[in-house]
């Protein structure tokens, strides 16, 4: 595989991918390292991984991280309620298999033996990542905005990324059977640790250039014609120059697409921004400014 | 190959950018792995592998225009034609020497070996009009610059004729400032950060151990007393996530304010990292990140590279709105945890545009602002002084007017912050139905009055 079969396989999964995108990917599964991806909100930096994951064929495990995420939310943790449960309904069984024993030591002993049984796969509760590594084919593990979570938390991914695997103290080292495609998404509001960055590749995935955004709304929506298509990204992209609190992104250039779709619209006009501004600006404060555009830029 | 790479990671460290050798252990696989079709896309290798930064992308792309400068585009790749073509062209480079377009026809050698423009030259002249009994030292250095807009400037003069604060600040003209610490101020500096620092960690245990006496959290107590068969002997209590508060500083260093910011700079250089989170900013005319900087390097050595001018550059005039549209645009973002904001400047914009709304935005995301400036409140609407247009975003507005007071105004906002997080939940939902209809610009007349602000016994001013 090249990366100009990535770029292909991507398309028909509906993502046009530029040459850096492409190669990460190619990249990524070649060499088996998780993709660091950066990039303002909405660019498609999720998308790209639910967009593998259906075109590989490739389950997508996904891990949403949030500020105090900890190893049992996303490693794995213990099911004590059912230890519990199984503790109180073996407590016969236990009396009557340790009846044989002779004295209080051999009974100790006989339970020391049995002792890890609360401590094994049983009783293991499997979250994304490790149900990522122990997945029966090859997974696409979405670790989704990294840059919510602590700094403890961005230490524990450091084993997992780099070797494949989990070290549970009660069990021992855990080894991925298949390496997941591993992408971490960042919107960079906090800075994330040189240590990672060095395990990753580190893909910046930017606003898009005007040919490749009109590409993507056309991959989309089919039934945009050209002139239009260029005429709304044209018009996103100097709206993206205003200063606004929330510059409308692709995701926001598609979903007013969709819309544009719906409603018939041959040609952008004031009015038609005027009623469907609140699709490409989520903000009071952004609203007055886009339809000021609009006045200037399509009359 | 791994020549070539050994060679371009030697030029981007020059660059000063920070590549491990296992990343150009990376590259060098990656190159081995990729097609290589195209200038392109071994841009594209070499960037996914050897660049972990947004910021350095830029830095990456002229280093790599110039190492593969001489290779012309479109030609099928081979790396061994690779390798071959950096060394020309690395070495081209060297037989090329400076570049002679740099020397520009109108000036002198003189003037650029002292690296003058005929503006500078011009500005010089124009100082000789003013008779020189008028002349103190604050006033030269004002017009010197000033001449970027020196039609619209008023003179320094009109200014401020006799800024108390600004002379209690600079040393008498003439002499040297001084650019270092003295060990003894150092010392004593050390010494009441210090002091502070114990009395701030015996408030700070007694909020911890009240936050400590929580709830029981079932599920690991029961875990920590597997081993007693479930009895509770030893409880777990829920605790409250254990977090340094965090604190944003941006420190105006612009010769106005040198002394007091030279100040500020130390005290969070010992503050750092042993209470609070904090991230300091400096600036002038640009914007820059020094936390890095503080944590690492001795606090002599830093301000003299704060002073050479090699981080932001010292001759520019200071430009607050400029400097809060990097912030926004860089930095905003990143704020997390409503972090308190402390600005330090006498906010004197050198009549650039203002650009406050931005720091409505910041509003939002910090959890505390305030604004420290050096200058006395009855200068605060002479000329370009935006103090009150800024202010009024701000929770406070302190005046400080020397290191004793800085100690005092930064010893109460750490108490401050570690104390209101023990009821900011709360206080945010009061606070949430109080702000209802607020408008922060009309902070002046707070509580209906539209008297002064009064002065606490110490000097400080409170609304």
């Amino acid at each position: 595989m090249t990366e100009q079969n990535v770029r292909e396989l991507l398309r028909t999964g509906g993502y046009i991918a530029d040459e850096a995108i492409a190669t990460a990917v190619f990249l990524a599964l070649r060499m088996e390292k998780p993709i660091l991806i950066e990039g303002p909100p909405g660019v498609g930096k999720t998308g790209l991984a639910k967009t593998l994951s259906a075109v590989m064929d490739f389950p997508l495990v996904r891990l949403q991280c949030y500020e105090g995420i900890d190893e049992g939310k996303a490693l794995y943790d213990w099911e004590y309620g059912k230890q519990l449960l199984y503790t109180q309904m073996l407590r016969t069984q236990l009396d009557t298999h340790l009846s044989a024993a002779s004295s209080l030591r051999d009974a100790v002993e006989q339970l020391a033996s049995e002792e890890s049984l609360f401590f094994s796969q049983n009783f293991l509760v499997q979250r994304p990542i490790l149900r990522s590594f122990l997945s029966e084919k090859r997974s696409v593990l979405l670790i989704d905005e990294i840059d919510r979570s602590d700094d403890e938390f961005e230490a524990l991914l450091l084993e997992c990324l780099s070797d494949f695997q989990v070290s549970i103290p009660e069990l021992g080292v855990i080894v991925a059977n298949n390496k997941p495609l591993a992408i971490l998404t960042s919107n960079g509001t906090r800075m994330i640790s040189d240590a990672l960055r060095r395990r990753c590749l580190y893909l910046y995935i930017d606003y898009p250039e005007l040919e490749r955004e009109v590409q993507i709304v056309r991959a989309r929506f089919p039934e945009i014609c050209d002139e239009l298509a260029h005429q709304m990204v044209g018009f996103l992209r100097k709206a993206r120059e205003l200063n606004l609190r929330k510059p409308p992104s692709v995701s926001e250039t598609l979903d007013w697409a969709e819309v544009l779709s719906i409603l018939h619209v041959a040609r952008l006009t004031p009015a038609v921004v005027a009623n469907t501004v609140g699709v490409i600006s989520k903000h009071q404060a952004d609203l007055q400014k886009v339809v000021e555009l609009a006045t200037a830029e399509l009359t | 190959m791994e020549t070539i790479i050994t060679r371009f990671v030697a030029d981007l460290r020059k660059e000063g950018l920070r590549v491990s050798p296992g990343e150009s252990l990376d590259a060098v696989c990656a190159l081995a792995y990729g097609g290589l079709e195209g200038r392109g896309s071994v841009r594209a290798l070499l960037r996914l592998t050897l660049v972990k930064n947004v910021h350095d992308i830029p830095r990456f792309n002229k280093v790599f225009d110039r190492f593969f400068r001489k290779y012309p585009e479109g030609m099928g790749v081979d790396p061994a034609d690779l390798l071959h073509e950096a060394i020309i062209s690395m070495e081209g480079e060297e037989m090329l020497g400076t570049n002679p377009e740099m020397v520009n026809e109108n000036m002198s050698l003189a003037m650029v070996d002292a690296g003058l423009s005929p503006e500078d030259l011009k500005d010089l002249q124009s100082l000789k009009e003013i008779p020189l009994d008028q002349l103190d030292g604050s006033e030269i250095e004002i017009r010197l610059k000033g001449y970027q807009r020196a039609m619209e400037a008023p003179r320094p003069s009109m200014r401020m004729p006799q800024n108390p604060v600004t002379m209690a600040f600079k040393p008498p003209a003439g002499q040297q400032r001084d650019l270092t610490f003295s060990q003894e101020e150092l010392d004593a500096m050390q010494d009441a950060v210090s002091r502070m620092i114990l009395r701030l960690k015996k408030d700070i245990r007694r909020v911890k151990n009240k936050e400590n006496r929580g709830k029981i959290h079932v599920i690991r107590t029961i875990q920590k007393n597997y081993r007693n068969g479930m009895v509770p002997f030893l409880l777990e209590l829920r605790r409250k996530r254990k977090q340094k508060p965090r604190l944003v500083v941006l420190c105006d260093v612009s010769f106005s304010v040198s002394h007091a910011s030279q100040f500020m700079l130390l005290l969070l250089h010992t503050l750092h990292n042993r209470l609070m989170d904090v991230r300091s900013f400096i600036f002038n005319a640009e914007l820059a990140e020094i936390t890095e900087m503080l944590s690492n390097s001795p606090i002599n050595t830093m301000m003299e590279v704060i002073d050479s001018g090699a981080i932001v550059n010292l001759d520019d005039n200071s430009d607050y709105g400029k400097v809060f549209l990097t912030f926004k645009e860089k930095y905003l973002e990143n704020l997390r945890g409503r972090p308190a904001v402390i600005f330090l400047g006498d906010a004197r914009n050198n009549y650039n545009k203002a650009n406050d709304w931005v720091l409505e935005q910041v509003r939002e995301k910090a959890g505390y602002m305030l604004w420290l400036t050096p200058e006395d409140r009855s200068l605060w609407k002479r000329g370009d002084c935006l103090i009150e247009t800024y202010g009024a975003w701000c929770d406070k507005v302190e005046f400080v007017k020397n290191v004793e007071e800085l100690n005092v105004i930064v010893e109460d906002l750490f108490r401050n912050i570690y104390l209101e997080d023990e009821h900011r939940s709360m206080r945010s939902i009061n606070k949430a139905e109080e702000d209802q209809g607020y408008d922060y610009r009309d902070y002046y007349t707070r509580g209906g009055s539209r008297s002064e602000p009064g002065f606490d016994p110490e000097g400080r001013s409170h609304w």
